[in-house]
């Protein structure tokens, strides 16, 4: 990691492989995951998720929700997790973020844990996100005294928002990986400035990365989070975040 | 610059409108960060990630992205005693997740009448602790603990297998609060 924080504001981070349909998949596939990794993710759990399918038909689009069963192993402090479902192997960690050091490493048994587990013939998506909640003096400021990265408002528009949601993706690697880059106010309590900066880099163009080459580029994907992640703010949230040197 | 938000299927796009999007190099005033209520950010909120993120390309799956989708729910409905503790705690049985919006509508389909609470209940002699959904009702009445029942077997089967918990109960409190009926 290029800066390491004490203080770091991130309150999830997570990598996502999203496998294409050619890759035999069935129930026993979680269960043959967690007899690979039950060592370090004791504990198991489960729950339902939606999820919604548009597509566009001759007669329009239609909208389709599906329920889909998710299996969830936790280390025994419950702070890192992995959540498989049907050609999905989600790996989360939460607060305090364990650094990339402690990190990657997660992915890395993830991922060859599930190689070992079945043939995996490609990827669909695959994705690096770090989800940072970073509070703000109460007696409020500039946004730009703290990002780098925010709405810009016209003099001709009125000042005084009441909410706002920023997001741009960027393109890398010729348009094979995006950048998601959000940043928005979230709800808190007691008077608080709180602000959501959400980073997901995925890999755009599906199959274009191949199974030997997937922690290569979640090395690259880390990097590129990084320099996004310092594009965001300024050195006035550097200082908060407290730089270890 | 108009952002599009990708639905699946090749080549299909839609705008959304309705927010800002884009940063330009030359901003002649930045937003102040005081100027923003959190009441209107919360009712402004929810509609616009309806309209801009539910498509499946919406984002790798964070739990921390999830409570809090399920907390806006919540706030919608329920009164909530301590959102941190409630974070905290879904954080960690996040299996509850899709079982507590059932819970919710199951208490609110039998005590259309009722103030709900929810709390984060500590066992004070065991290190046990589990969600609580508390019904309050002005005037309590012996249909109450057939309610309850009734309420709670509407979800009770969906929490099997599932670490942690969440107990559908009453403390024979009034309401209070802003939300009071």
């Amino acid at each position: 990691m290029a800066k390491k924080y004490a203080n770091p504001p991130i309150v999830e981070a997570l990598c996502e492989f999203r496998l294409t349909p050619e890759t035999r998949w069935d129930l026993t596939v979680p269960g043959l995951l967690y007899e690979k990794l039950k060592e370090s993710f004791p504990q198991k759990d489960q729950r339902m998720i939606q999820q919604m399918e548009l597509t566009q038909g001759p007669e329009g689009l239609h909208q389709q929700i599906r329920m889909s069963e998710l299996i969830m192993f936790r280390t025994e402090d419950k702070k890192i997790l992995m959540q498989v479902g049907p050609r999905l192997l989600t790996i989360n960690v939460l607060k305090p973020y364990p650094h990339w050091d402690g990190f990657k490493p997660r992915i890395e048994m993830a991922w060859e844990s599930l190689q070992a587990a079945i043939e995996v013939q490609g990827l669909e998506r695959i994705g690096l996100r770090y989800i940072n909640h970073i509070e703000l003096p109460a007696q409020g400021g500039k946004l730009a005294e703290y990002f780098e990265f925010y709405p810009s408002i016209g003099q001709r528009l009125p000042q005084q928002m009441v909410a706002f949601l920023t997001a741009v993706e960027f393109s890398y690697a010729d348009g094979r990986d995006h950048c998601r880059v959000e940043l928005t106010r979230i709800p808190a309590l007691g008077g608080r400035s709180l602000f959501r900066l959400d980073i997901d880099y995925f890999l755009a163009r599906p199959g274009a990365v191949k199974p030997a080459e997937v922690l290569a580029w979640v090395e690259e994907a880390h990097s590129r989070v990084e320099e996004v992640f310092e594009g965001c703010i300024t050195d006035k949230l550097r200082e908060m975040f407290e730089e270890v040197l | 610059m108009l952002t599009t938000v990708f639905l699946p299927g090749p080549h299909l796009k839609t705008s959304v409108t309705g927010s800002q999007w884009t940063r330009a190099e030359d901003k002649p005033e930045f937003p102040d960060i005081s100027t923003l209520p959190r009441d209107l950010l919360q009712s402004f909120w929810p509609s616009l990630l309806d309209v801009a993120f539910s498509a499946p390309q919406r984002g790798s799956k964070s739990v921390v992205i999830d409570i809090e989708d399920l907390m806006e729910y919540l706030a919608r409905k329920v009164r909530i005693e301590d959102p941190n503790l409630i974070r905290e705690y879904l954080s960690q049985f996040t299996g509850l997740l899709d079982v507590i919006p059932e819970a919710v509508n199951a208490a609110k389909k039998q005590f259309p009448e009722a103030q709900l609470v929810i709390d984060v209940y500590q066992d004070p002699e065991i290190a046990d602790c589990y969600l609580v959904l508390y019904i309050r009702l002005k005037h309590y009445d012996d249909s109450v603990i057939e309610r309850l029942e009734k309420a709670e077997a509407e979800f009770l089967s969906h929490l099997v297998s599932k670490r942690g918990w969440i107990q559908l109960t009453t403390d024979f409190r009034e309401p209070e609060g802003d939300d009071a009926l």
